[in-house]
């Protein structure tokens, strides 16, 4: 037989469009259903995918940054006398290297800050004065100011250490490291300043000075002072994206026996692993709307396939092949979706530009002070969607709908005519 | 005349529960190019299944069937479909127009499964609807059609796609005396001019009045095969 058939998309489309309308309400129920499930998809995504990104910005921000260059030792064993002998051929290097970043050279120092009336264990920071910290720290601070190369010996504390220590601006502290053989380096400090970030870690336990008044502790445990000993170089992106390949580059050229890069997520396992729990979770709770979608579509289209069984039986009849068939319901499924993914977006779309621009408020959960995985999270969340999220979230529940449709689109082109027929 | 239909020793079997029921009985027939036929006889006697399975929508349990040459005893599940689209126009007794089509668009639809131009199928289709004298109803939906105009809509949809064989099972059955004898005049002038075969399932002795000739079946056999001068 020479003649073939031949069913042009536009008629598949009006078919399909027609055959979805002849029941409104149910249409219409089962397309609230899709867009409710999928703008609340959408909206808990971006307030999680805020929430990460907000603490993984914390915590490079106000940890070590993108990438840090550290001894090789120090991630497992933090110790004072695990430090780059080599600061300045490192810093000189890395300069050449042309790195859209900033470069901070940082001594991070175990010690014990004493006063007349207490003594504790805190984390002192040795920093230059352009450091990032002091972007974050300086509008933090509540009662005298930033470190001044003037004052040499001046530290900055948190409230909840002044507290402690009872010290004011102005009041001598004494820091004490451990040395490697058991002896121990003192040093007087004096405090300029005192912040109150809210952070609990931060203000009882970080104690910031100068990059030369730490380097005296590092000088004691054998480092030359022309070589500029540094604990640990922490490098800031300007462009996030470009962390894998600046890992990648430093790594083949500074690793060494003594030496390694690391990454933010080398440095903070905890932290990547809160997150991967935390998508899992998700991940869970987007399956099971998912499936309420799925279900939602064969449930309409399988009514629409079962009441239609005699009509069927006519096009068979009439000479429509199975495939054409199974392509006209199918076209029924993929139109539901795309309505349903329309109207998703314009509900969750809705709810996320709003949360984006406005935030919500969880002051009143997360006590001040709280800290997950090593950072933490602001209190007001703003709703963060990635073009990667939205392109996922379209296409998954596009795919869902498609799958969903298979079913009564076989069932269908399996119908006998004559049986159909006599329906 | 040449033989348009021919059928040698059709036997058709199937299953009701446990039990088989034979349902046509070696029938040997044979339908002429421009025949307006009518098959008579009493309920269960195999009309039906007869009609079916010349318009390739049931298969023979075995025998030989060809129609215009084409051999559909062996031919695949798809040629089938094809041979349905393109050689056999089909009039249902309860109608069986698609809903959400207008009358217009029922009848362009074998057509466009057949791959006709848009200008070509709207053409035939307006003009088959106003031979039928549905030319002012022609954007109404089924629903909004009587059943006798419903039928008329299935008779336009028939022909306009060029059958070589119309066939039709009761068409007049659902309809009051006057709706069926307009419809079967429509037919009838159809039949002659376009020279359409047609071949009927009916009880209706109006039909049997316009055939040109009437296949008697009984308990799945023909029993008498008369032929009416007009």
């Amino acid at each position: 037989m020479q003649q073939k058939a031949h069913l042009p998309l536009s008629v598949f489309f009006m078919l399909a469009w027609r055959n979805l309308w002849r029941h409104k309400r149910r249409t219409i129920i089962t397309l609230s259903s899709i867009a409710i499930g999928f703008g609340l998809t959408v909206f808990s995504i971006g307030m999680q995918d805020s929430g990460h990104n907000n603490m993984v910005e914390n915590a490079i921000n106000m940890g070590d940054g993108h990438i840090t260059i550290q001894h090789r030792d120090y991630l497992h064993s933090p110790a004072n006398y695990r430090f780059l002998n080599d600061g300045n051929s490192l810093l000189e290097s890395l300069e050449k290297e042309n790195i859209n970043a900033q470069i901070a050279p940082r001594i991070s120092l175990q010690i014990l800050a004493s006063t007349a009336h207490n003594a504790i264990g805190a984390a002192m920071q040795g920093i230059e004065s352009n450091d990032p910290l002091r972007k974050l720290l300086e509008k933090k601070i509540t009662t005298g100011g930033w470190l001044t190369p003037n004052k040499p010996r001046g530290i900055i504390i948190g409230d909840g250490m002044a507290r402690k220590l009872k010290a004011k601006v102005g009041s001598k502290i004494v820091i004490i490291a451990g040395k490697k053989g058991g002896d121990s380096e003192s040093q007087l400090a004096r405090v300029q300043g005192i912040f109150r970030s809210g952070i609990d870690e931060l203000d009882k336990y970080l104690i910031l000075s100068s990059l030369e008044y730490a380097s005296q502790y590092l000088i004691a445990e054998g480092g030359i002072t022309e070589n500029k000993p540094l604990t640990r170089i922490a490098i800031f992106l300007n462009d996030d994206k470009s962390m894998e390949k600046w890992k990648q580059i430093l790594s083949t050229k500074y690793n060494t026996e003594e030496v390694v890069v690391l990454d933010w997520e080398d440095m903070l396992p905890q932290l990547v692993q809160y997150i991967v729990f935390d998508d899992l979770g998700a991940y869970i709770m987007q399956f099971i709307i998912l499936l309420v979608i799925v279900f939602g579509i064969i449930n309409t289209v399988l009514m629409g396939v079962l009441e239609r069984t005699r009509e069927f039986g006519l096009l068979r009849a009439l000479g429509m092949s199975k495939n054409y068939l199974v392509t006209m319901v199918l076209f029924e499924t993929v139109l539901l979706s795309c309505l349903a993914v329309v109207i998703g977006w314009i509900v969750g779309g809705s709810v996320h530009l709003y949360v984006a621009t406005y935030g919500i408020d969880f002051s009143g959960m997360i006590p001040e002070g709280t800290t997950f995985a090593g950072t933490f999270m602001d209190p007001i969340v703003y709703s963060e969607l990635s073009s990667e999220r939205i392109y996922q979230l379209t296409i998954i529940v596009f795919v869902a709908t498609l799958l969903s449709g298979i079913y009564p689109a076989i069932k269908a082109s399996r119908i006998p005519p004559i049986e159909a027929l006599k329906s | 005349m040449t033989s348009l239909l021919e059928l040698k020793k059709i036997e058709k079997y199937y299953m009701q529960g446990e039990i088989q029921v034979h349902a046509l009985r070696e029938i040997d027939l044979k339908v002429a190019e421009g025949e307006f036929a009518a098959l008579v006889g009493p309920s269960g006697s195999g009309k039906t299944t007869l009609l079916n399975i010349i318009g390739g929508l049931d298969v023979a349990s075995s025998g030989f069937i060809s129609l215009n040459g084409l051999d559909l005893s062996t031919i695949t599940s798809h040629a089938l479909s094809q041979f349905r689209l393109f050689q056999i126009g089909f009039i249902f007794q309860a109608y069986n127009l698609v809903p959400v089509l207008s009358a217009l668009e029922n009848v362009e639809l074998v057509m466009v499964l057949q791959g006709r131009n848009k200008k070509e199928r709207t053409e035939r289709a307006k003009h088959y609807l106003n031979i039928v004298g549905l030319s002012n109803m022609m954007d109404r939906r089924p629903s909004a059609l009587s059943g006798g105009q419903q039928q008329r809509v299935a008779v336009a949809r028939a022909l306009a796609a060029g059958p070589k064989l119309v066939l039709a099972d009761e068409p007049t059955a659902n309809l009051d005396s006057e709706n069926a004898t307009a419809l079967l005049n429509i037919m009838f002038k159809l039949a002659k001019e376009e020279q359409t075969t047609f071949l009927f399932s009916t009880h209706d002795p109006r039909v049997m009045d316009v055939a040109h000739r009437i296949i008697t079946l009984s308990d799945g056999m023909i029993k008498s095969d008369e032929i009416h001068s007009q």
